[in-house]
């Protein structure tokens, strides 16, 4: 068997500072002894090769706290933007290592990767890079003004030296300024401002450099999370409680006859099951789980009753309302207005619905040490919670984290799902344990997108002009990092994000900026409430909510492009003019025009101005939606055919123009936006969490339908490049945002029906057909 | 004791007859090309060739597979060698079409589904070597146990890379 050669990963063997960290490049057959004698020392970050080595053969290594998460950026545009600082090629960097707690310096999660993440490693490049610099001028004995660096070669005065042979055997006299709490959320963040590298100079950012990790992930060649095994490892399975409030009356009994190796852990409402082979965990689960006994619950409105729970029960007075910053006075223009709209928009719960179910890999160990190898968007940050779970220092753990399937933000705030209660049960058993979740588990026991409702009324004025704008946003909490492991163990977690909204605000926060600058009078407010059922529950759960994406952002532009649509038809105008009648912002401007274009947009006033084009009992519509978000400006035209007899809906095409100042990379930015795309089709037309008075019940891809390949409109991209900007965008796959409100758009212009809840489904269309 | 035949290599297997394939192929012969996505034959994140047909490795117990032809990702390359007459030494260093059209259109994004997806389209291209957009479409939704999904909404990318492999495989029959 031949060792496992990957190109640039972080599974290599890595020398750093003389000491052999010993990494994962382990042959296929070495995989069942995976346990490596990691040291928990952690980097430190204060130091230069702690983020980037360069070796004597000119190869350099990178590293950063955050992992890869589909979008290949770590591998990508990470490598571009430091190999573009360090003056060398795409190419010389030939190893990432991300995310693992005790082999990168900076921590922080999986999100914001380029407008807040990026700049450590960037900045950590530009200080070597000046560094570098100071050591050849030494060398050669030529000014450092009259240096300049291509591919690694510093050359000057009639003189060169490579970037390789100038470290060699020497320390960079260099101190790498670093702030923050490496177990926080964020992590570290460099300090100031070594200088960059002109965008005007730039040769590597802007090409379509592919990601070097697709190679092994297609080849068979990576080690995903779940393929860590170590020795003596145990299979587990986690018998979750009945309903989302239930209590453990007792474990059902193991049948010994038949599963003579398996064991069960019980631990307050935990009941966990283990066995040598994976089949007999199963097995033994599914045994046990039919004689467990839990209490019943009936804490939730169920889905059919969710928005009058939320319009009519939800305690929304006790938070802070959020606002943005007014403009003019809503309360004489409304009134004033000729042509007014009142009307409530409805987002239900999503999820996020990984291809896999989440699982983990914990290595409780003798000496006190605790292993974790999962596949978690922020590694330091779950690092603190296991710590804080069994009360004992960080310092203790070791998160180790591999490819996995993709959950777009679930994971942000540390945990994955399963890592908590594989980390509970290896403690039980004094041995490794790997738990998986199942596919019902996934989806009635992970985190879920916040359900939300928005009241909009809006007022045009007798030049078809909008004269006044007022929305109130209603969502629940979101950003739930609570272990639920820990929680059914009766183990101490960090609290449930409360009414006040957690972290950034995210729950009653303002999330969509405005972008419609000549609107005279505007007003927008956001309230909070805690996660539906939670305070309720005896064991404190609910349906729990996390990022998905967009998160916050997307409940709150579905409503207000829909309402900007339905003002534009209110005012007798094109949906797409009218924005651009209200937008003053040169971007804005910029990725309607470009898709107004790209799309072949048909100006017209009236949905019958184009009902030529359509063919029997299908009608056709267009419609389109914009947003800003994170430094990128997106604008989307959806051109869709609907079934006028069973009210279904097919999106025929989706047309996404995007501005996010600098592109790095066309290509990957290309395919992050086609499923983004696919993500918002899937979401508008299919998507909606089913839940019962005791929890959720959707269980499977059949009752949880996701979008297929049958649904997948054609998909047109225009990419705007605007280096003279100078910053870097973000949130690529941030398009699926987007086709909700432009899909709901195109249903009115074919139809005239405004559908102001998703998801679209036949049946709801099929009735405002009849309406 | 269960003797099976996995990328064209007889394996002796002693897990319980009723133990899905998936699990014998990750756990007892460390081929983990097929996920784990769901159990229920919902996804395809698991399939494998059976006899050149995909089947889904969490439904099929390993009962089922005795004296057949098991191909996971991992024989793509050889699968595609001794369909080419090619030699041991150009077998060793070559991946399949597929697997290179995967990566010359960057196709997957976490990557997850993209063993099915290859497993599916080797499946089809071994049939249809010429498909439509059409064909395409029904081999990855209607054809199987249930369609193949994609989380992350690679859809485009994999018709663009089973087109691309399409291409590639006619011509290297020239």
């Amino acid at each position: 068997m031949s060792t496992k050669q990957i190109p640039v990963s972080r599974r290599d063997f890595v020398k750093t500072g003389g000491a052999l960290f010993v990494g994962f490049a382990f042959a296929d057959t070495e995989k069942a002894s995976a346990a490596v004698t990691a040291t928990v020392d952690k980097l430190d970050p204060s130091s230069p090769t702690s983020w980037i080595e360069i070796h004597a053969d000119n190869t350099i290594l990178i590293r950063t706290g955050k992992s890869d998460f589909g979008q290949g950026t770590v591998f990508t545009a990470y490598r571009q933007i430091v190999a573009e600082e360090l003056g060398v090629s795409f190419e010389a960097i030939t190893n990432v290592i991300s995310g693992d707690t005790d082999r990168t310096p900076d921590g922080g999660g999986t999100f914001d990767l380029l407008m807040h993440s990026m700049p450590n490693i960037r900045k950590v490049a530009a200080y070597v890079h000046q560094a570098l610099l100071d050591l050849a001028s030494q060398q050669l004995g030529v000014p450092k003004a009259q240096l300049s660096v291509k591919e690694g070669i510093v050359s000057g005065g009639g003189k060169s030296v490579s970037y390789g042979d100038l470290v060699n055997g020497r320390k960079l006299s260099l101190t790498i300024p670093v702030k923050g709490d490496i177990n926080s959320m964020f992590g570290l963040t460099v300090e100031g401002d070594p200088p960059l590298k002109p965008v005007s100079e730039y040769s590597i950012v802007g090409k379509s450099f592919p990601n070097s990790v697709i190679v092994s992930k297609v080849s068979a060649k990576e080690t995903w999370a779940p393929d860590v095994r170590l020795p003596e490892m145990l299979h587990g399975r986690v018998i979750h409680p009945k309903t989302l409030g239930s209590k453990l009356i007792a474990a059902g009994p193991l049948d010994k006859a038949k599963f003579p190796n398996a064991q069960v852990i019980v631990k307050a409402n935990l009941v966990g099951v283990v066995a040598p082979t994976e089949w007999e965990a199963i097995k033994a689960s599914q045994q046990v789980a039919a004689g467990t006994k839990w209490t019943e619950w009936k804490g939730l409105p169920g889905d059919q009753r969710l928005f009058q729970y939320l319009k009519e029960d939800a305690d929304w007075k006790t938070a802070p309302v959020a606002k943005s910053k007014p403009k003019g006075d809503v309360a004489t223009a409304l009134p004033a207005s000729a042509k007014t709209l009142s009307a409530t928009y409805q987002l239900p719960y999503v999820k996020h619905a990984p291809i896999g179910p989440t699982m983990a890999v914990a290595d409780v160990r003798a000496d006190g040490t605790i292993y974790i190898y999962t596949h978690t968007q922020n590694a330091q940050a779950l690092r603190s919670g296991i710590a804080h779970m069994l009360s004992i220092p960080a310092d203790r753990v070791v998160v180790r984290t591999f490819a996995g399937p993709g959950h777009y933000g679930r994971s942000n705030g540390g945990n994955a799902g399963a890592e908590d209660e594989a980390v509970i049960l290896s403690q039980a058993v004094g041995k490794p344990v790997r738990v998986q979740w199942t596919r019902q588990d996934d989806l009635q026991w992970s985190t879920q997108s916040s359900a939300a409702i928005s009241d909009v009324q809006l007022g045009v004025d007798a030049n078809g002009r909008l004269a006044s704008y007022e929305i109130s946003h209603y969502m629940p909490a979101m950003q739930d990092d609570r272990l639920v492991g820990a929680i059914l163990a009766g183990l101490p977690t960090i609290p449930a994000p409360n009414e006040i909204g957690s972290l950034f605000g995210i729950a009653n926060g303002m999330q969509d900026p405005w972008v419609y600058d000549a609107t005279p009078a505007v007003a927008e407010f956001a309230y909070g409430t805690s996660q539906v059922g939670q305070t309720s529950s005896p064991i404190n759960v609910g349906l729990r909510d996390h990022s998905l994406r967009t998160p916050g952002q997307y409940q709150q532009n579905f409503p207000r492009e829909l309402a900007i649509t339905e003002a534009a038809f209110l005012a007798g105008a094109d949906p797409l003019a009218f924005r651009l009648q209200h937008a003053t912002d040169k971007r804005v401007i910029g990725v309607l025009e470009s898709v107004r274009e790209t799309s072949g947009w048909q100006t017209h006033k009236t949905r019958s101005a184009h009902i030529s084009g359509n063919m029997g009992n299908l009608r056709h519509g267009q419609g389109v939606s914009v947003m800003f978000r994170s430094g990128t400006f997106w604008a989307c035209v959806a051109n869709i055919a609907v079934d006028m007899t069973t009210g279904a809906i097919k999106v025929e095409k989706i047309t996404m123009a995007c501005d996010p100042g600098i592109v790095i990379n066309p290509s990957q930015l290309k395919r992050q936006i086609e499923g983004g795309v696919v993500m918002g089709v899937s979401m508008t037309l299919l998507e909606e969490v089913r839940f019962n008075e005791s929890g959720v019940v959707s269980s499977d891809w059949r009752n949880y339908p996701i979008a297929t390949m049958a649904d997948v409109p054609e998909i047109k991209i225009a990419l705007i490049n605007r280096p003279e900007i100078g910053s870097y965008g973000q949130g690529s796959e941030a398009a699926n945002a987007l086709a909700g409100p432009a899909i709901a758009g195109a249903l009115l212009d074919a139809t005239g029906k405004i559908a102001r809840r998703l998801p679209l489904k036949p049946e709801y269309v099929q009735a405002l057909l009849k309406a | 004791m269960t003797e099976i035949v996995v990328n064209g290599v007889k394996r002796e297997v002693q897990a319980p007859s009723d133990t899905p394939l998936l699990y014998v192929l990750r756990n007892d012969l460390e081929l983990t090309g097929p996920q784990f996505g769901c159990g229920l034959a919902q996804c395809g994140a698991c399939s494998v060739l059976l006899n050149g047909t995909e089947v889904r490795s969490c439904i099929t117990p390993l009962s089922a597979v005795k004296g057949k032809d098991v191909t996971t990702l991992e024989g793509l390359p050889a699968r595609w060698a001794a369909q080419k007459g090619l030699s041991a030494a150009d077998a060793a260093k070559t991946l399949h079409p597929i697997q290179a059209a995967w990566i010359e259109e960057q196709t997957p994004l976490c990557g997850f589904c993209q063993n099915g997806m290859m497993i599916k389209a080797t499946e089809l291209l071994e049939h249809t070597p010429s498909p439509t957009l059409t064909q395409i479409k029904a081999a990855f939704t209607t054809s199987g146990p249930s369609p193949h999904l994609c989380r992350c909404g690679s859809y485009t990318a994999i018709i663009q890379a089973v087109q691309r492999a399409a291409h590639a495989m006619k011509g290297s029959q020239a």
